[in-house]
């Protein structure tokens, strides 16, 4: 077993882990003025919330014809957000990619914040949150919830689990991989359960569709794999993790690859439901919203920033750029959450009588909270960069 | 609906028997195949109950349009030549054509068979039958739905024509249970023959409260935010 030491000071060893609090103390101002941005938002998002709590559901745009609002966009969009940490994790110790390995902490770090990230959604939106142990102790086993709301949790805690065996090196690289075992399936049911809460509802045509399950998993692996690609480059810029080229072109491979397998599925569905053999008029006029109606805004760019990014990384000569490789991936991570949005906010769109309901748009209220919660993740993710031992070092596997 | 073919139940019992099995099991296979084959039927039956009844139970086609049918397959009171057409508005259903060709994609020819309706094989129902099944030539996938005893269960006369109004289908004739302070849902409910008189549409929602003190406070974290911004952009990024 190897043991982390550090002689510098302001190191705190706390289970396991050596915590390098002496780090912040030597922190830029710059560094600490990205923190109090982070804070400032943080506590719009606590205000935000106070708000919903004293006033109830009237702060929400959620009106009757649309129960669920961006919590619940920000809910898919974080959960998808988390498979890419996953999945570059999975490939290090299941299928011997070592070039990732430099980013498996990195990696899983991202993938238990974006975890916590999709929960705390949830819990804000409730309007009386310490009811939500009833959900546990009363679940309704035919509620996609139960199952997807669980599954988060679940991987949540693995995510930092993981985390905590990466750092420590307990029990090497066989424990290592047998938490990948557990956390691979854990990650694709997630996934999975997620996208049967649309899918499964019968009186919503926009969902009621197979390929919502593997669109979720191949949009979230994409965003996923986006965002670790970003925050690598930020992690390499900051000199905290030292990356190669090599690794980004071979990131930049896979997404291009996930990309182009996400906008297939995509491609099929539009088919399927406008193919005039195929068509049920039900569900070809909510999907024409999209191009046509009032959320053609939000879902015409996914398509057009999804091509683009494709076409970006698609080109051999100008794929290893840097510059190419954070632009596709934004671009990416920008398609992802407006096809949640359009998605979610689609289906309620047209209600099961066929009655149109005008465009939800999220309130205040709604706004500064996921403001907060995502300047809370950034906030983890920003003082582990300086705290946490997120460099992968060499041991001798036991 | 749930159709169970019970001849091939028993001819599958007969196979079974004739391979070789034990009297004793082949006669409790028999049972228990009897019996789920009973609660099936049963439970078809009880859906059967809910759907369709059969009649025209709120359009009044009949009052002016006493149709029968003679012995000989012909109306024995054919309609007056000089009456005038019917003048009705579809408001959805004017996608099944203009004039007359409307009124033909579901009704018959009046001058050749009176109050007869088409079916999708081409037969004819008559305006009092089962008018339900006219509307599956389109909406099939609610008819599935309906005579599965989903759609529309809980009204105990519901037929397609009983509950919707058969030219403007969103009219439905349901009593509203009140408060009826609308869900959303587009419903214009009359009850039973009664002259038909829209319901006002649901209340408008409440608007969102956005208290001015979160305003403020939003609108002084965003310049922050903002200055804070640019000191990172400007001032360059350093660990």
């Amino acid at each position: 077993m190897a043991i982390i030491t550090s002689p510098r000071p302001g190191v705190k060893r706390f289970i396991g882990v050596d915590f390098d609090f002496g780090a912040l103390r030597t922190a830029g101002p710059r560094y600490w003025a990205f923190v109090v941005m982070l804070l400032i938002g943080l506590g719009l998002g606590g205000l935000a919330w106070a708000n919903a709590m004293m006033h109830g559901g009237v702060v929400m745009a959620m009106r009757d014809a649309y129960p669920w609002g961006l919590w619940f966009v920000n809910y898919m969009y974080f959960v998808g957000l988390a498979a890419g940490g996953l999945v570059v994790y999975a490939s290090v110790q299941l299928f011997g990619a070592e070039q990732y390995r430099p980013l498996s902490r990195l990696a899983v770090l991202l993938a238990g914040v974006f975890v916590l990230m999709a929960l705390l959604g949830i819990i804000t939106d409730m309007e009386r949150p310490w009811r939500a142990v009833w959900m546990l102790l009363t679940p309704n086993p035919t509620s996609p919830f139960i199952y997807t709301g669980s599954a988060a949790n679940l991987y949540m805690f693995v995510c930092f689990f993981d985390l905590w065996l990466l750092i420590t090196h307990k029990g090497g690289d066989k424990w290592a991989f047998r938490m990948t075992l557990i956390a691979l399936p854990l990650a694709i049911y997630l996934h999975t359960t997620t996208a049967f809460v649309l899918s499964m509802n019968k009186s919503r045509e926009l969902w009621n569709t197979a390929m919502m399950v593997p669109i979720f998993l191949t949009s979230a692996t994409a965003s996923g794999i986006a965002v670790l690609l970003i925050a690598a480059y930020i992690f390499k810029h900051f000199g905290i993790l030292e990356l190669s080229a090599k690794m980004f072109r071979s990131l930049s491979t896979l997404l291009a690859t996930v990309i182009i397998i996400d906008l297939f599925f995509l491609l099929v569905e539009i088919l399927t439901v406008f193919w005039p053999t195929s068509a049920k008029p039900g569900h070809a006029m909510r999907f024409a919203e999209f191009f046509t109606g009032d959320y053609a805004f939000a879902f015409v760019p996914v398509l057009v920033l999804g091509i683009t990014a494709f076409t970006l990384l698609a080109g051999r000569k100008t794929r290893h750029l840097p510059a190419i490789q954070i632009t596709a991936s934004a671009l990416y991570i920008v398609a992802v959450f407006m096809k949640r949005y359009s998605l979610m906010s689609m289906g309620f769109a047209v209600n099961p009588l066929g009655t149109h309901a005008s465009p939800y748009a999220p309130s205040l209220t709604e706004t500064l909270i996921a403001l907060g919660i995502v300047s809370l993740g950034m906030l983890i993710v920003t003082v582990s960069a300086k705290v946490l031992p997120l460099v992968e070092t060499s041991h001798a596997p036991e | 609906m749930i159709v169970i073919d019970t001849k091939s139940f028993g001819s599958a019992t007969r196979r079974e028997r004739n391979g070789g099995l034990e009297p004793r099991a082949a006669f409790t296979v028999f049972l228990v195949v009897m019996f789920m084959a009973i609660m099936l039927v049963g439970v078809s039956s009880a859906y059967a109950g809910r759907s369709s009844t059969g009649k025209l139970a709120f359009y009044p086609c009949v009052n002016c349009h006493p149709v029968t049918i003679g012995v000989d397959g012909k109306p024995t009171k054919p309609l007056p030549v000089d009456l005038k057409k019917h003048e009705i508005v579809l408001e959805v259903h004017d996608t099944l054509g203009t004039d007359d060709k409307a009124c033909l994609a579901c009704h018959d020819d009046p001058s050749r068979n009176p109050g007869m309706l088409i079916l999708p094989d081409g037969s004819l129902e008559p305006i009092t039958g089962n008018v339900s099944k006219v509307c599956q030539r389109c909406h099939f996938e609610k008819y599935r739905e309906w005579e599965a005893g989903i759609h529309g269960k809980h009204e105990s006369k519901c037929t397609s024509a009983g509950c919707h109004d058969p030219h403007t289908p969103s009219w439905i004739y349901i009593a509203a249970l009140p408060p009826f302070q609308g869900t959303g849902l587009e419903v214009r409910a009359v009850s039973e023959r009664e002259p038909f008189t829209p319901l006002a549409g649901p209340p408008p929602a409440p608007g969102v409260l956005s208290p001015l003190w979160l305003v403020i406070a939003g609108s002084l974290g965003g310049a922050f935010v903002i200055i804070i911004i640019g000191y990172l952009i400007l001032g360059g990024f350093k660990r």
